[in-house]
C-alpha cells in the first residue's frame, strides 16, 4: 500500500466566506465590511497596489492636480489683490506630478494597512472565474492559485470609453489615466466630451495656462447635471480662456507629429476642424469585465458590458456572487460603489440594509465645485411635479467675499405643496462638502423651512444653502 | 357619524386583549351584533359584536394589543355620514379620508368628522387590577416626566403594592401629563396620569388631517407632515429586517418621522426577547437561511433553538406562577387513599349511574364532594388574604384544573357542596368541553375558592402543586398504582392514590392543612360517610 503523492496545489486550496474581486472603493469597502461582519474574507487585485481607479487614475490624484493648479491659478491672479506680492510664478509640472503620486503612494499604503487591520488576504493579481464557487488569481509571474469562496463579489469597476474614430495612442490622444501624467502642459488642449472627467481635468489644465477646448455632443456641459449648473460652470471655466463647440459630433481625430486634429459637424452639419497639440477623450467610462471570465461563473455582460443585478440584494443571476460599482446599472461614482460594498457585505450576513439611489450626490472636482443631490429641474418638469425654486447667489455671501470665491449659486428645489426638498443644485467653493448637508435633510426628508429654520454658522459658505432654503420655501432670503 | 367600537371591560383583572382574528375586513357592511372580530385575553377568546350597523373601519389590527377601554374599530352609519359630508359622496367609503377628500368645499366639517373618528384624544392611565388582594398602590417613582413623550409599552412608573413592586407600561404613544405624584396611594381603578395622543404620534391622525389640509392650505407650514412615518435610514434598515412595516410604526420623529430609537422598539409588544439583533446573531441566521456561509467562522453557528412568541395566556400564566410563589408561604403537604372502596362503589353502579344521570361516573364528582365536606370544617383552606382581613367563602366554588388546547384552564364548578355526585359529574362534562373548544367564557373560569388539580391523568405519581391565586389551597390527585399495603396486619393489594395538598401556611396552619388532607382522605376510603355526613 503506497502513499499517494499530494501536490501543494492538490491538498491545499484556499477557502474564505468572501472573495472580492477588484480593490476600488467599492470592493475595498465591501471587504472591510465583510470582515467586520465576522467573514472571512479575500481581495483580489490586478495591479500591483490597492485602490482602483479611483485612488490610482481617479478621484484623488484628479483632485491633487485640481488644487495644485488652482494654487497656482491664485498666485498668478489673486495674491496681489490678497496684498502678496511674489516674483511670477513657475509652474514644476515635474513636481506636481510627483506630489500627486505621493498622495496616491500614501493612500496605496493606507488601504493596504486597512486589508491588513481586518485581516483580509490580499492577492495581487489577475481574478477570474475558475467555476461560480472558484476565483483563480493569476499572478504577474504567470503562478496562479484558486480560491475557494462561498460569496464572490464583483467589484472590477471600469474604464474609459473608446471609440473606433477616436485613435487613442496614449500620448497625444489620450485618455484621463494619461492626463494625470503629463510632462508637459499642453498649448491647445482639446477636450472630447465636456461631462464631469472632461471638465474637471480641462479645468486643471486650463488653470496652468493651456488653452482648452471642449467639444461637446450636448447642449452645455455636465449635461447630466441640472442646466443651471451647466451654464454657471461654463462662465466660470470661460474666464479661464476655454472655448466650447457644443452640440458637435465628433468624426474623426488624428495625429500627425505633434499636432492633432479633431473634426466635428455642428448641429447644422457644418464641418468643424479644430487643431491642438493634445485631445483628451473623455467621452465616458465602460464598465470592465475582461479577463473576469464571467462564462466560467454562467453568467453574461449585457450589451453594455454591465452585469445584471437583482435590485434587492445585488445578486447576480447565480446565487452567492454579486457585483457592485461601475459594473452595475446607476452612476459610476466611487461613493455609490462604497455604498453598494457595505450593502452587500451586510446582505450576506442576512440584514436588510438600503441604498436611496436617489440621494446619491454627484460632484463635479472643479473650481468653483459643482454638486447636486435628488431631482434636478428637468426631471420634475417632465414627471409633472409642481415644484419652487429657491436660488442664492454666493456673490451675496459675506464668507464667498472675503475670500474672493463669488462664483456660484445654490439652488433649492421644493415640493410646490408640502415644502419637501426634492433637489439641491450648488456651484461655488466647497459645494462637494456642503452637498452632504443636503443629502442629510433629504434622507429624513425635509422641507425647504426645516433647512431654513436651522442655525448655519456665519460666515460660511453653508448659509447659501440656507438663504436658498428661505427663497425655495416663501421666496424670504435675507441677505438677497 | 362614526360610532367608536372600545375594547369592553371583559373581567376583573383583565387589562388588556389581543385581536385574534377579524371576521369582517375594513370597509364591509356590518350589521347590528353581528360578530366582528375576536379577542383573545390571558383568559378567555370572547367576540365582539357589532354596536351599530355601517361600514367598518378597523383600528387594531390582527396580534395588536389593547388595554381596556382603546379603540378597535369604527362602525360609520351609513345615512349619517353622507349627510354630514355632501350628498352624493360615495357611501361605501372605504375609509374616511376616501369620504372626505374630494369635499373641498366642507373641508372644515368633513375634517371634524374624519378626525372625531379617530382614537380618543386623551388616554387615562389608571391602576391596573394587579392581583385580586391589591385594592390600591403606592406610585413610587415616575421614570419619565410631564410633557415627555412616551411609547407605547414604555415604562412610565413604578408601583408598589404591599406585595411586590410592578412596573407600569404606557398604554399608548404620546405626550404624558402626569396625575398622582410619587408617594400617592391610588385605589385601583385610581387615574395615575394622562397621556394625549397627539397628532404627530399617530400616524393615523396625522393622515387623516394631512389629506384634508392639503387641498385647502397653500401655506407651508402645515404641522401634519407629509414626511409622517417616513423612517430614517438606519430605521429603514431596522424595520425591514425585523418585518415591520412602516406603516405600522408611530414615528415620534419630526413630523411623525420613524427615528432609529423608534425602530429598535417596534416590534417590542409583539416579541419582546427577539430584541438581540446583533450582528453576530443576524450572520448566523442569514448563514444557514442562505446556505452560504458555514464552517469556520465563529459567528457562523446552525440553528439549534427556535423562537416564538409567547402568547398573552404563557405569559399571564407565567408571571402569575413566580408571583404566587414569590407572594405566599407555599408548602405542601402529603398523604394517600386506598381508592378500592370508591373504585368498588363506581364498578357496582357506574352502569346503572350512567342509565339514569346520562353521564359517567368518574372519579372527579367523589373527590369534589369529599373536599367540599372537608372544607366546611376547615374554613380557613376555602378562605382567602385580602390586604390585612381574612375573608371566608362559606361556600364551595370548586375550580377544576382541565387541560385545553391552549393551556390549561381552570373553570368553576359553583357551589359544588349542594351538588350531587350525577350534578358535579355533569358539571365538570360541561366545562370540559367547553375548555376543549375554547369556549368557556370568563365567568366560568374566575371565582373559585379552592382548586382541585389531577395530573394523575398524565401519569404523574406525586408533585406539588401550585396555589391558584389568590386562592390559599389546592389539591394535587395523582395516578391509581396498585401497591401492596398492610391492611389489619395483613399484606394486601390495594389501589393506591397519593394526594398533595399545596396551601398558603401564611393562613393555614399544618394542623389545619394536614387534617384536611386526612379528612379527605377518610371520606374516600369510607364514601358512605359522605352518605351519613359524618
Amino acid at each position: 500500500m503506497g502513499l499517494r503523492a499530494y501536490s501543494f496545489s492538490d491538498a491545499y486550496m484556499l477557502e474564505f466566506d468572501v472573495v472580492v474581486i477588484g480593490s476600488g472603493p467599492g470592493g475595498y469597502v465591501s471587504a472591510i465590511r465583510a470582515a467586520q461582519l465576522g467573514f472571512k474574507t479575500a481581495i483580489i487585485e490586478k495591479y500591483a497596489v490597492m485602490g482602483g481607479t479611483c485612488l490610482n487614475v481617479g478621484c484623488i490624484p484628479s483632485k491633487a492636480l485640481l488644487d495644485s493648479s488652482e494654487h497656482y491659478y491664485n498666485a498668478v491672479h489673486h495674491f496681489q489683490e490678497h496684498g502678496i506680492d511674489v516674483a511670477k510664478p513657475k509652474i514644476n509640472l515635474k513636481q506636481m506630478i510627483a506630489r500627486k503620486s505621493g498622495v496616491v503612494e500614501k493612500m496605496n499604503g493606507g488601504i493596504s494597512y486597512l486589508m491588513k487591520k481586518n485581516k483580509i488576504m490580499t492577492f495581487h493579481g489577475l481574478g477570474s472565474f475558475d467555476s461560480s464557487k472558484t476565483v483563480k488569481v493569476t499572478k504577474e509571474d504567470g503562478s496562479s492559485e484558486v480560491l475557494a469562496a462561498k460569496n464572490i463579489i464583483i467589484a472590477t469597476g471600469s474604464k474609459p470609453t473608446i471609440l473606433p474614430f477616436i485613435p487613442v495612442d496614449k500620448k497625444r490622444i489620450i485618455t484621463s489615466t494619461e492626463a494625470l501624467k503629463m510632462t508637459e502642459i499642453p498649448k491647445h488642449l482639446i477636450v472630447i466630451g465636456a461631462g464631469v472627467i472632461g471638465a474637471e481635468l480641462g479645468s486643471v489644465y486650463a488653470r496652468l495656462g493651456a488653452k482648452v477646448s471642449f467639444v461637446e455632443f450636448a447642449e452645455g456641459m455636465i449635461p447630466t447635471m441640472d442646466k443651471t449648473m451647466g451654464k454657471e460652470l461654463q462662465k466660470s471655466i470661460a474666464k479661464l480662456g476655454a472655448e466650447f463647440y457644443f452640440s458637435h459630433k465628433v468624426t474623426s481625430a488624428a495625429v500627425k507629429g505633434a499636432e492633432v486634429t479633431v473634426k466635428a459637424q455642428d448641429a447644422a452639419g457644418k464641418e468643424v476642424e479644430i487643431k491642438g497639440d493634445y485631445c483628451l477623450v473623455c467621452i465616458g467610462r465602460r464598465p470592465y469585465t475582461d479577463g473576469l471570465n464571467l462564462a466560467a461563473a454562467g453568467l453574461v455582460a449585457d450589451e453594455r458590458g454591465r452585469i445584471a443585478v437583482d435590485e434587492r440584494t445585488l445578486q447576480t443571476s447565480v446565487p452567492g456572487i454579486y457585483a457592485i460599482g461601475d459594473v452595475v446599472r446607476g452612476a459610476m461614482l466611487a461613493h455609490k460603489a462604497e455604498e453598494e460594498g457595505v450593502f452587500v457585505a451586510e446582505v450576506i450576513a442576512g440584514q436588510k440594509p438600503h441604498i436611496n439611489y436617489n440621494l446619491i450626490p454627484g460632484v463635479v472636482y472643479t473650481w468653483p465645485e459643482v454638486a447636486s443631490v435628488g431631482k434636478t429641474e428637468q426631471e420634475l418638469k417632465t414627471a409633472g411635479i409642481a415644484y419652487k425654486e429657491g436660488s442664492f447667489p454666493f456673490k451675496a455671501l459675506g464668507r464667498a467675499v472675503a475670500s474672493m470665491d463669488v462664483d456660484g449659486l445654490v439652488k433649492v428645489l421644493a415640493d410646490a405643496t408640502t415644502d419637501e426638498i426634492l433637489g439641491v443644485h450648488m456651484i461655488g467653493a466647497r459645494a462637494a462638502d456642503m452637498i452632504a448637508e443636503a443629502v442629510v435633510a433629504m434622507e429624513y426628508r425635509a422641507s425647504a423651512e426645516d433647512v431654513a429654520r436651522m442655525s448655519h454658522a456665519h460666515p460660511t459658505y453653508t448659509e447659501a444653502m440656507k438663504e436658498a432654503c428661505l427663497a425655495a420655501t416663501s421666496k424670504r432670503a435675507l441677505h438677497a | 357619524m362614526a360610532i367608536d367600537m372600545k375594547v369592553p371591560a371583559v373581567g376583573e383583572s383583565i387589562t388588556e386583549v389581543t385581536v385574534a382574528t377579524w371576521n369582517k375586513k375594513e370597509g364591509d357592511h356590518v350589521k347590528l351584533d353581528e360578530v366582528l372580530c375576536e379577542l383573545e385575553s390571558d383568559k378567555a377568546t370572547f367576540e365582539l359584536p357589532a354596536e351599530a350597523e355601517g361600514i367598518l373601519h378597523i383600528v387594531a389590527k390582527e396580534g395588536d394589543v389593547l388595554p381596556i377601554g382603546a379603540v378597535i374599530c369604527s362602525i360609520e352609519v351609513g345615512g349619517v355620514q353622507v349627510a354630514v359630508n355632501v350628498a352624493d359622496a360615495a357611501p361605501v367609503a372605504a375609509a374616511p379620508v376616501a369620504a372626505v377628500a374630494p369635499v373641498a368645499p366642507v373641508v372644515s366639517v368633513a375634517s371634524e368628522a374624519a378626525v372625531s373618528s379617530v382614537p380618543a384624544q386623551v388616554i387615562e392611565v389608571k391602576v391596573p387590577a394587579v392581583g385580586e388582594s391589591i385594592t390600591e398602590v403606592t406610585v413610587s417613582v415616575w421614570n419619565k416626566k410631564s410633557g415627555d413623550v412616551v411609547k407605547l409599552d414604555e415604562v412610565i412608573c413604578e408601583l408598589e403594592s404591599d406585595k411586590a413592586t410592578f412596573e407600569l407600561p404606557a398604554e399608548a404613544a404620546g405626550v404624558l401629563e402626569i396625575v398622582a405624584e410619587p408617594g400617592a396611594v391610588v385605589a385601583i381603578g385610581g387615574i395615575l396620569a394622562k397621556i394625549s395622543v397627539g397628532a404627530s404620534v399617530v400616524p393615523a391622525a396625522v393622515v387623516v388631517s394631512d389629506a384634508v389640509a392639503a387641498p385647502v392650505t397653500s401655506a407651508v407650514s402645515v404641522d401634519a407632515s407629509y414626511a409622517a412615518g417616513h423612517p430614517s435610514p438606519a430605521a429603514a434598515k431596522i424595520l425591514d429586517e425585523k418585518g415591520v412595516s412602516a406603516a405600522d410604526v408611530a414615528g415620534t420623529g419630526v413630523g411623525g418621522r420613524i427615528t432609529k430609537e423608534d425602530a429598535l422598539a417596534a416590534d417590542k409588544p409583539a416579541s419582546a426577547p427577539a430584541v438581540a439583533v446583533t450582528p453576530a446573531v443576524s450572520a448566523a441566521s442569514a448563514s444557514v437561511a442562505s446556505g452560504s456561509v458555514a464552517s469556520g467562522s465563529a459567528t457562523v453557528a446552525p440553528e439549534r433553538t427556535r423562537r416564538e412568541k409567547m402568547s398573552s395566556l404563557r405569559k399571564t400564566v407565567a408571571r402569575r406562577l413566580v408571583a404566587v410563589k414569590n407572594e405566599t408561604a407555599m408548602l405542601t403537604t402529603f398523604n394517600e387513599v386506598d381508592m378500592k372502596p370508591v373504585m368498588d362503589l363506581r364498578g357496582k353502579y357506574k352502569d346503572k349511574f350512567k342509565e339514569k344521570h346520562g353521564v359517567g361516573l368518574g372519579f372527579m364528582s367523589f373527590f369534589t364532594k369529599a373536599v367540599c365536606v372537608a372544607l366546611k370544617e376547615f374554613p380557613s383552606v376555602n378562605a382567602k388574604i385580602d390586604g390585612e382581613e381574612i375573608v371566608y367563602h362559606d361556600y364551595c366554588d370548586i375550580s377544576i384544573a382541565v387541560s385545553a388546547p391552549k393551556g390549561l384552564v381552570v373553570p368553576v364548578i359553583r357551589s359544588a357542596e349542594f351538588l350531587s355526585l350525577a350534578g358535579i359529574e355533569s358539571e365538570v362534562a360541561r366545562l370540559a368541553g367547553k375548555a376543549r373548544e375554547n369556549k368557556l367564557s370568563l365567568e366560568e373560569m374566575s371565582g373559585g375558592t379552592f382548586t382541585i388539580t389531577n395530573g394523575g391523568v398524565f401519569g404523574s405519581m406525586l408533585s406539588t402543586p401550585i396555589i391558584n391565586a389568590p386562592q390559599v389551597a389546592i389539591l394535587g390527585m395523582h395516578n391509581i398504582v396498585e401497591r401492596a399495603v398492610v391492611v389489619d396486619g395483613q399484606v394486601v393489594v390495594r389501589p393506591i392514590m397519593y394526594l398533595a395538598l399545596s396551601y398558603d401556611h401564611r393562613i393555614i396552619d399544618g394542623r389545619e392543612s394536614v387534617s384536611f388532607l386526612v379528612r379527605v382522605k377518610q371520606l374516600l376510603e369510607d364514601p358512605a360517610r359522605l352518605l351519613l355526613d359524618i
